[in-house]
């Protein structure tokens, strides 16, 4: 039977286009994702963990207690080679050339070669106080001259210069480029202001672990309050801290990635059981010289192993070469996606065979069950289809309602709840229940499309719906594959626009000021607001005037005051910020505790003998308490102008960001101790994501789409086989070759239209369904249907069925009508 | 012999220019070179508007080959095909394809009705094809005639061979084509339903003026026939007016067939 095997395999290598095509896309997803998550997880590894990665061990302060005189004590262990404590400071640098100056944080370069971890893409590293080297945020060059302001305890201020010797490449870091990063000598750092360490990194002696390191400075400092772990410990546990949301990304996509495995198994399903029926003589033929149901099984299930081990193996290079190309893209430069380079787990190809090769046999199991049941005097006889009152038939009906009904109760559950935990099972069920049922229902729907399309196609068009539904297991397979690809397309589309418009709608709410400008001592220039309004990119700004106000137990208080009118239209949304009305005041939980003051009770403000009483009203914010601008001024004499909120002009990110380096060196210079935050950046870098997210998704069931119309081509091709001599008749009675042409488009547009119809209804109502579930644990839900989209992806897939139908219609075109009677 | 012989009062052959078909020089070569089979290999021949003619001819003679380049249904390597005024060897594919649904009706041996279609949707079909609505009077009179008023809402498949052929003559019939060819109809048929099928032909030729060529390879099917026309390795060996089984018995085996 091998031989027959191998040469089945071979003959039918066309054939097996679809199956391979799907297992390789499900394996190569899987693959994909597996690559990116490890990827993601040592690029933050190796950019947050880079400091601790090279220390042998590493030394953290519990309490926040110095640790510099513990740095000599450890120096002095014999496995110890070398110490650096870590300093950090901030300080405002002024870059040569650009207006203003920005805020750096500042970290040490070890004096100890094996304890630098930082690595330069140009220049050197500094080595002596008076140097300095600079992350790319910086937007400086070696040889530059920073001129540098900082701060001391009591708020005077110095100014120093430093040379840029050295720029550091701090790619792979999601946090490089939020802010700039310079690195100096221990001694400068400490001039700078940089408090006592509360971190030692610790570098081994040559011959020593670093377990060992670990043990013997966990000794020496015996009784500190100090936690030692080992460098690659303190580094996991960084990575660890910082790639919380990370893992959950990949789990989401895991999720897809079963989704797609489940797919992939359906769709070679319907493969093999195309093929299979194509066969049925051959089985029979092979029955009747001889062969056994078993032998035929066994011949049709090894042509699956061979088939799924072929085809994970190129699905597992496929994955690998998508992780790769996602990298390349979405990792460069300033990108929030912490993707550097490749890391492949050992697990990932082991699994991607595994899981493609499993799913391929699981898959074929049905089909070759029924191959065995082939008759051997089939080969001699055409058989016919099995009617769908079939017991196999009315088991599919009971076992695809017993599916289905659960499915949907759950899901309502889910979404009743917000729970995507409970929905979730619930649309694996449903859907599966839908697949079954599709058998059934599907060609009525095709039949009656068909009626609809006679009226207006003529004679093709009667005779392609007649066609269509001749056949109606194959027609229901066909549509089934098709219908599973364009409902998951839909159901992501319609879910992540549902997503992306919740999440834009909680961003807003979340932040609803583009940029915030802050001073310390609430007393920025007055002028600056008319300055920055001035500026390209900003659309408008609010002044938020800010007082010490005395608060019912006698302390001073900080305040803001805002006018109304004013601020909201600078404002995104006003969902989570409100604003005061007259009489009113603002106070966030825990001023509300302090003060014992429930919502809605009056509460005394001012100086003793200005005291008014306002309204309280208390807010879940991180605002300070507010009053309107004109109520404030009335309890405190004397205001400043604290905040400014600025909204930005709706545009392009690039040009934002722009405009937010535009706003801060305006701001530097005039007010060098204020300070600027953009949450317009973090709103577009998780919008950035989103997008990314749903392209690269789109495209891979994009792709199933187009596997499931290959199916559709291949039906057609075997119905043109079949009816060779029918087409003959057909045009010996005067069917034109257009008209053959034309019969067989038809016949494609109703199968794969129905299937696209049905499956954008269903997929919607997923879309809606998960969107509703995953994002009804966070909040509000901003439901949104992409109608454009919906209607491409059904134009989409009935054309590209059209398209299918061409080469199977070129080759019925060229049936001569003789070969109707030829036979 | 079980079916009675008829026989028609000899009429003179058609002249050529009443002709419902006619093909001059036909040749038609398959293959080419060492290999190259010449299955008509150069064959004049008329069929006379209102005549019944059967093609006789050993197994292999280019019978079938004949009537498919006459019909329209095959391109001829060289040589003329003439319908009524239209020399069919200079139409396109399409146009061939339009005349064939007026103006050309067929009755194969077997696989001759749609299986998705019932009788009369088979019936009407090339009429369909041309967006021509049946004559109702004809095609109740064609459908009566054949006995199908009880199985017109049948598929295929629900009817038996001889039934299957009446639909069929029907359909060639409905369109009032210029001619009916018929392959073997009775082939597959016993005799019984062979002799109703040729009957009914016969039958339109003489009360309707129906033409019909029919290739056979059975004496008493000839029978029926006006006219038969000897073939032998892709020529006219011969005809014969006024047929009767036995005579149509000698000709076949002076062919050696
Ligand atoms: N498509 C073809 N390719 C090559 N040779 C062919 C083809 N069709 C027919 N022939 C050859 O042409 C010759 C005539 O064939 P044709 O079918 O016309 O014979 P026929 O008289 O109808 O025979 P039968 O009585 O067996 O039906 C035969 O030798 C046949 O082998
Ligand atoms: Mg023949």
């Amino acid at each position: 039977m091998r031989s027959v095997l191998f040469a089945q395999v071979r003959a039918h290598v066309a054939r097996l286009l679809a199956s391979t095509l799907a297992v390789v896309i499900a394996v190569g997803f899987v693959v994909a994702t597996l690559v990116l998550n490890e990827t993601a997880r040592s690029t933050v590894l190796n950019a947050v963990g880079a400091q601790y990665v090279g220390a042998a061990a590493v030394v953290t302060s519990d309490d926040g207690s110095s640790l510099a005189d513990d740095a000599d004590a450890v120096a002095g262990l014999s496995s110890v080679a070398a110490v650096a404590p870590s300093f950090e400071t901030s300080i405002q640098a002024a870059v040569p050339g650009r207006t203003g100056s920005q805020y750096l944080f500042v970290g040490t370069v070890a004096d100890d070669p094996a304890l630098r971890w930082q690595r330069v893409s140009d220049g050197a590293l500094p080595d002596r106080p008076g140097e300095v080297a600079v992350s790319d945020r910086a937007r400086a060059a070696v040889g530059d001259v920073l001129t540098v302001t900082t701060y001391d305890a009591a708020g005077d201020e110095s100014t120093s210069e430093v040379t840029v010797t050295g720029i550091v490449d701090l790619s792979g870091d999601p946090e490089a480029g939020l802010y700039g990063r310079a690195f100096v000598t221990p001694e400068q750092a400490r001039e700078w202001g940089a408090a006592d360490p509360l971190e030692l990194r610790v570098a081994a002696a040559p011959g020593f672990s670093d377990e060992q390191v670990r043990t013997d400075t966990a000794a020496a400092l015996g009784d500190r309050p100090v936690e030692v772990r080992t460098g690659s410990e303190r580094a996991a546990d960084a990575a660890a801290a910082m790639m919380g949301n990370t893992t959950a990304l990949a789990a989401v996509l895991l999720v897809f990635g079963t989704v797609a495995v489940l797919v992939a198994g359906l769709v070679i399903a319907n493969t093999f059981a195309v093929l299979l029926a194509q066969r049925t003589r051959e089985l029979a033929l092979l029955r009747c010289v001889g062969a056994t149901a078993r032998q035929v099984r066994r011949s049709v299930l090894g042509e699956a192993v061979v088939t799924g081990l072929a085809s994970s193996t190129i699905g597992v290079a496929a994955g690998i070469g998508l992780a790769a190309a996602v990298s390349a893209l979405a990792g460069g430069g300033e990108s929030p996606i912490p993707l550097t380079g490749l890391s492949i787990p050992w697990y990932a190809p082991v699994a991607g065979v595994l899981v493609g090769t499993l799913v391929t046999l699981l898959a074929a199991l049905a089909p070759a069950r029924a191959a065995t049941r082939v008759a051997p005097l089939a080969a001699l006889r055409p058989v016919d289809p099995a009617p769908l009152r079939s017991r196999p038939g009315v088991l599919r009906l009971v076992l695809g309602l017993l599916l289905l009904l659960p499915g949907v109760g759950l899901m309502a559950l889910g979404v009743a709840m917000g729970q995507v935990l409970i929905a979730l099972p619930g649309g694996v069920l449903s859907f599966l229940g839908i697949v079954l049922l599709a058998q059934r229902a599907v060609p009525p729907v095709v039949a009656a499309a068909g009626r609809l399309a006679g009226r207006f196609g003529g004679v093709p068009a009667q005779l392609a719906a007649g066609n269509a539904t001749r056949n109606p297991r194959r027609t229901a397979a066909t549509a089934t594959a098709l219908l599973i690809g364009v409902t998951l397309t839909s159901a992501f589309v319609v879910g992540a626009a549902s997503t992306r418009a919740t999440a834009q709608a909680g961003l807003a709410a979340e932040f609803p000021t583009d940029i915030v400008v802050s001073s310390f001592d609430g007393a920025l220039p007055a002028s600056l607001l008319a300055t920055l309004e001035d500026l390209d990119g900003v659309d408008r700004g609010a002044a938020v005037i800010s007082a010490d106000v005395t608060g019912p137990d006698g302390q001073p208080t900080w305040t803001f005051g805002v006018d109304a009118a004013a601020t909201e239209p600078v404002l995104r949304s006003t969902e989570e910020l409100a604003l005061p009305v007259p009489g009113q005041a603002l106070l966030p939980e825990w001023l509300a505790e302090t003060w014992a003051v429930r919502d809605g009770d009056p509460v005394a403000l001012g100086a003793p003998g200005q005291q008014r009483t306002f309204t309280a009203l208390v807010v879940d914010s991180g605002q300070p308490l507010m009053l309107t601008a004109d109520d404030l001024r009335a309890v405190a004499p004397e205001t400043g102008l604290g905040e400014l909120w600025l909204r930005l002009t709706d545009g392009e990110p690039d040009g934002q960001v722009g405009a937010v380096d535009r706003i801060t060196d305006v701001v530097a210079e005039i007010d060098p101790a204020a300070q600027v935050t953009g949450l317009v950046t973090l709103r577009d870098q998780i919008d950035e994501v989103l997008d990314l997210l749903l392209l690269v998704v789109t495209g891979l069931l994009g792709i199933a789409v187009l596997i499931a119309l290959i199916g559709v081509g291949n039906t057609l091709a075997l119905s043109v086989v079949e009816r060779r001599q029918e087409n003959g008749l057909l045009r010996a009675l005067g069917l034109t070759r257009g008209q053959l042409r034309g019969l067989l488009a038809w016949e494609a547009v109703l199968v794969a239209g129905v299937a696209a119809v049905l499956g954008v209804l269903v997929g919607g109502a997923y879309g809606l369904i998960g969107a509703a579930s995953v994002l009804g644990e966070i909040g509000e839900i901003v439901l949104s249907v992409p109608w454009l989209q919906v209607a491409v992806i059904v134009a989409v897939a009935t054309v590209a069925g059209l398209l299918a139908s061409v080469l199977p219609a070129r080759r019925a075109a060229r049936t001569s009508p003789v070969s109707a009677i030829a036979g | 012999m079980s079916v009675p012989v008829m026989t028609v009062p000899g009429e003179p052959p058609a002249p050529l220019s009443t002709a419902a078909v006619r093909a001059t020089g036909l040749r038609k070569t398959y293959g080419s070179g060492e290999t190259a089979v010449h299955a008509l290999a150069g064959v004049d021949v008329a069929f006379a508007a209102g005549e019944f003619t059967a093609i006789m001819g050993p197994s292999g003679s280019g019978k079938s080959t004949l009537m498919h380049c006459l019909a329209g249904l095959d391109t001829a390597t060289a040589g003329e095909v003439w319908l009524g005024g239209t020399d069919l060897t200079r139409l396109r594919d399409d146009e061939l394809t339009k005349l064939r649904r007026q103006r050309i009706g067929f009755v194969f041996q077997s696989f001759n009705l749609l299986p998705v279609l019932d009788a009369r949707d088979n019936i009407v079909l090339p009429m369909q094809l041309a967006g021509l609505r049946p004559d109702t009077a004809w095609m109740d009179s064609v459908v009566a005639r054949l006995g199908l008023r009880e199985r017109l809402g049948h598929r295929p498949h629900e009817l038996s061979g001889g039934q299957q052929q009446r639909v069929a003559i029907a359909r060639a019939l409905l369109p009032r084509p210029d001619v009916v060819f018929a392959d073997e109809p009775t082939g597959n048929l016993d005799s019984r339903s062979g002799a109703e099928v040729l009957g009914l032909l016969r039958s339109s030729v003489k009360e309707t003026g129906q033409t019909v060529v029919m290739v056979t390879h059975d004496p008493v099917a000839a029978a029926y026939a006006d006219r038969v026309v000897l073939l032998a390795d892709g020529l006219l060996a011969g005809e014969l007016s006024d047929p009767t089984a036995e005579s149509v018995l000698d000709a076949l085996r002076g062919l050696g067939a």
